[in-house]
């Protein structure tokens, strides 16, 4: 799995060096050379910070200070399932904010972050739109309602047995073959 | 020349265009508070505390970045101001932690001081302190950013005076804070720890890390850095009689302006370290503890009775370019009046002192002052065999910013350094190939003007140096391709060249025929002897162009006279009316040589370490044991110390009043910080005992009284000013 990571993100930053020369070492081409990037890759390695600088002839710290004054720009890559935790109104007056916590400490990550295996990652948002359903959290594509701090570990587990699950039928298929 | 009118505070004031407010009512005497202002980094408008009205429209302005304009009416201190003033201080106390009282920043911080101004004693709002976890793992600065006010002087400190890109603000709004890429901690950026910084932070945000004291030095007192050749104007804060912390002197004028390097601003080990604390006399073989008077009568009467015995080339003196200026000046003093021998040196600083001497005799001593701010401001810069990041940080922060304004760098040196970045062109050279390097950049360079008049000229024809080289030996020679020699070539064309190097291209056989290039080069390209180009070599030490100056030397005289020069010597003669060899003295080497040899009988070390510097330490510890007596004038206990038959302890650069002359050719005068430890006692004192001992019949009483002789004595200093007093400070 780690070497995996290691040759997809060898692939991305050759993929952002090519990409690079398309620009004109301005300055000014900051900010659509990192949106390009996130556009691309779906987030901003570690080290497509130093090439963007080294391209661009500018500090370092200057291209990390901008990347993250901006909120569109994110430093990690989206896990298989992204959580989305809502703290929109009615999901902060249910809590939500202990949901979201809840998460950060079964994951061992913090919110904006991504597990090392790149399974899952967290990030807050502002409202899903089913106010009802208060407090909400989506973990994929499916969406969570009526969420409670004690439901998170079990929810985690379930897809981790999912997964154990289709591993092994896999398996069971290649074996057949 | 255009001036703008305007009014501040009812005070008719007229200025330059393009002046701000703040600088215009600075300059009226009308005081504006500012936190994010200083006058080295460009205007900023972060923290707003320097918001002015103008009466006519009523509109509030930041003075720092709002130029002047023809008829404002501007009030610095209404009513509305102040309570502008106080709720942004109020806001900024809401979020800064309540640490005051154990602040190291104590009474210098200057949010503090302005809300002590505004009477701000309860923020009366909802306190929000931002905590961020204390980070100091490194050696030297500890980052406490709950404190840090944003006012970005960090930052632009080290974007616009250092240039080295370490911080920048991070993410917005109420967590932004001055950061490394990924939020790293310093040691673990390219931070180089030069504390521009932490001088300039106006909280408590930023301070240097000291195991002696927190808070407010008890008094501050001003001196010059000994810890290279640069020289910077330093403050230095005192606690009893030790000293607390270095800052950068508010000195406007002084080499660094406010910037120092990491070994200026944090001498850790240096103020740490055992030190040497009464003088020591060899008895039964051990040395042991003595008076000041029992053993300068030895000294003196041991150097006397081997001068007498066996004459006076059998005594030698070895000092160092870290003495200052009178204390060299004495030093050769004693030898060629006193003990009548010319074995005198100062070997640390011998190749460069041999480079200074090859320029001073090409130029006839035109090109003796070297502003550093010329590298700042000229054309371009040819910078050879020489890492000034790492010898002389403080330089080097000029030719970066120059770079960055549009100097032209071009670069020759056999490895990459932090300013190979900042280059136009980089040669990546062979060791010892500088010669044939400069004669290939030369030659294109000549080929270039020599077609562009037509025919060479008369002059050009002379240069011939250049005239007939082949370029492709010369690219083989420095191990560098055509066209990268080419490119280099084409950077220069056309500009105004300065020169920096180091004492490294003296190593090559050729060293002084490679320092008579660079003057052909510069000569060649109309730069030489110009008010905007310099001929710079980087000194380690402290001082030695003054121990150049000063003549610690065996073969030159004071103010950079020779030896072998009759009417020089006679002039010598006359003033300390003695009779003067012309022989050359004893080199540091054949020093050792002739102690081999038994022909050396005394030593007299001032300052200096031969195991160090000399070849060979085996050799020399030998050459030191064959002696018969052997003096060591030092600040550290060490080997040395150990053989000596006399140790007299000396002080440390702050520790002593006296004079440097810096690589910019720059006088600068200093007095002592703190007392010497224990019995140690300044150098100059020492020495000026021993000459009366040795029969000087004017004492040296004070370090004034030798400054004076050296003012009257020597043209170079004299012409610096009648009285030291106009030596620059």
């Amino acid at each position: 799995m780690d070497e995996e990571i290691l040759t997809e993100e060898a692939l991305i930053l050759n993929d952002i060096r090519s990409h690079l020369t398309t620009f004109e070492k301005e300055r000014g081409n900051l900010i659509p050379i990192l949106q390009m990037i996130q556009e691309k890759h779906a987030y901003i390695p570690r080290e497509a910070i130093k090439l963007v600088a080294e391209y661009l002839e500018i500090p370092v710290c200057e291209v990390y200070g901008v990347a993250t004054f901006y909120n569109q720009f994110r430093f990690h890559p989206p896990g298989k399932y992204p959580i989305k935790v809502c703290l929109g109104t009615a999901c902060h007056v249910r809590s939500g904010d202990i949901i979201l916590e809840n998460f950060e400490r079964k994951l061992e990550i913090k919110e904006g972050e991504t597990t090392p295996d790149r399974e899952f990652s967290i990030e807050r948002v502002a409202c899903v739109g089913c106010c009802a359903l208060a407090p909400v959290a989506i973990v994929g594509e499916t969406v969570h309602g009526h969420m409670a701090p004690s439901k998170v570990e079990g929810l985690l587990l379930r897809i981790r047995i999912e997964k154990e699950k289709q591993e092994r039928e896999k398996l069971t298929i290649s074996g057949n073959n | 020349m255009e001036t703008i009118a305007l009014i501040i505070d009812n005070k008719k004031i007229s200025c330059p265009p393009g002046t701000s407010i703040l600088e215009a009512a600075q300059q009226n005497g009308i005081k504006i508070p500012t936190l994010c202002y200083h006058p080295d980094l460009k205007p900023f408008g972060a923290c707003r505390l320097c918001l002015v009205e103008d009466e006519n429209t009523g509109r509030l302005m930041a003075s720092c970045v709002t130029p002047v304009a023809p008829n404002m009416s501007i009030r610095t201190d209404s009513p509305d101001i102040k309570r502008h003033r106080r709720n942004i201080v109020r806001l900024m106390m809401a979020e800064h932690p309540e640490s005051c009282i154990v602040c190291n920043k104590g009474n210098r911080c200057q949010l503090r001081a302005i809300a002590a101004q505004l009477g701000i004693g309860e923020t009366k709002l909802y306190s929000m302190p931002n905590y961020k976890p204390l980070e100091q793992a490194n050696e030297f600065i500890v980052r406490d950013l709950s404190k840090c006010i944003l006012c970005g002087k960090c930052i632009r400190a080290d974007h616009e005076l250092v240039v080295v890109g370490a911080i920048d603000y991070n993410h917005r709004g109420f967590i932004s804070r001055p950061a490394t890429v990924h939020e790293q901690p310093l040691e673990k950026s390219n931070c180089i720890f030069c504390g521009t910084c932490v001088s300039l932070c106006p909280t408590g945000a930023l301070s240097p890390k000291t195991e002696y004291y927190v808070g407010t030095p008890e008094r501050e007192s001003r001196s010059v850095c000994g810890f290279c050749g640069v020289g910077c104007s330093v403050t230095m804060g005192v606690v009893g009689d030790q000293i607390a912390e270095v800052s950068p002197s508010h000195v406007r004028t002084s080499v660094n302006g406010s910037t120092l390097c990491v070994r200026g601003h944090f001498p850790h080990e240096f103020l740490k370290a055992e030190r040497l604390t009464q003088p020591l006399l060899r008895k039964d073989g051990e040395p042991a503890p003595a008076s000041w008077e029992e053993s300068l009568e030895i000294v003196s009467t041991r150097i006397l009775d081997i001068r007498k015995q066996y004459g006076p080339q059998s005594v030698a003196f070895i000092g160092s370019s870290e003495c200052n200026n009178e204390e060299a000046y004495l030093f050769q003093k004693i030898a060629r009046v006193l003990v009548e021998t010319n074995n005198v040196d100062n070997p640390r600083a011998a190749y460069t002192q041999a480079v200074l001497r090859r320029i001073d005799e090409k130029t006839n001593g035109r090109c003796r002052k070297n502003p550093l701010a010329r590298l700042e401001n000229g054309d371009a810069v040819f910078i050879l065999n020489a890492d000034p990041g790492e010898m002389n940080t403080v330089a080097s922060f000029y030719l970066k910013r120059g770079s960055r304004k549009g100097v032209s760098l071009v670069m020759a040196n056999p490895v990459r350094t932090e300013l190979t970045a900042f280059s136009s062109a980089f040669l990546e050279i062979r060791p010892q190939s500088e010669f044939e390097l400069i004669k290939g950049i030369g030659a294109l360079l000549y080929e270039e003007q020599a077609t562009e008049n037509g025919c060479a000229s008369p002059e050009m024809q002379q240069r011939s140096l250049f005239s007939d080289t082949d370029l492709d030996k010369v690219c083989q020679a420095a191990g560098v391709n055509m066209d990268s020699l080419k490119q280099a070539a084409n950077v220069l064309r056309g500009k105004k060249v300065s020169v920096v190097t180091g004492d490294e291209i003296m190593l090559a056989e050729n060293g002084a025929e490679t320092v008579n290039a660079l003057l052909e080069l510069m000569a060649m390209t109309q730069s030489l002897g110009k008010e905007d180009t310099g001929f710079y070599v980087l000194a380690k030490a402290c001082n030695e162009t003054g121990a150049y100056d000063m003549g610690l030397l065996p073969d030159a005289l004071p103010g950079r006279q020779l030896l072998s020069d009759d009417s020089a010597r006679k002039h010598w003669e006359d003033t300390w009316k003695v009779r003067l060899s012309p022989d050359q003295g004893l080199s540091a080497v054949r020093m050792i040589e002739e102690a081999e040899k038994g022909n050396l009988k005394a030593l007299y070390i001032l300052r200096e370490n031969p195991f160090e510097i000399l070849p060979d330490p085996d050799r020399v510890r030998k050459a030191l044991e064959n002696l018969d007596f052997m003096v060591v004038q030092d600040i550290f206990p060490g080997e040395l110390t150990e053989m000596a038959d006399v140790v007299l302890p000396g002080a440390a650069f702050f520790e002593k009043g006296g004079s440097f002359t810096n690589m910019e050719g720059r006088i600068q005068v200093f007095e002592p910080v703190v007392s010497p430890p224990g019995e140690a006692r300044q150098d100059w004192e020492i020495l000026g005992h021993l000459t009366a001992k040795l029969g000087h019949s004017e004492p040296y009483d004070s370090v004034e009284k030798i400054k004076q002789e050296i003012a009257r004595v020597i043209p170079m200093y004299s012409e610096d000013g009648r009285t030291y007093g106009d030596w620059i400070r």
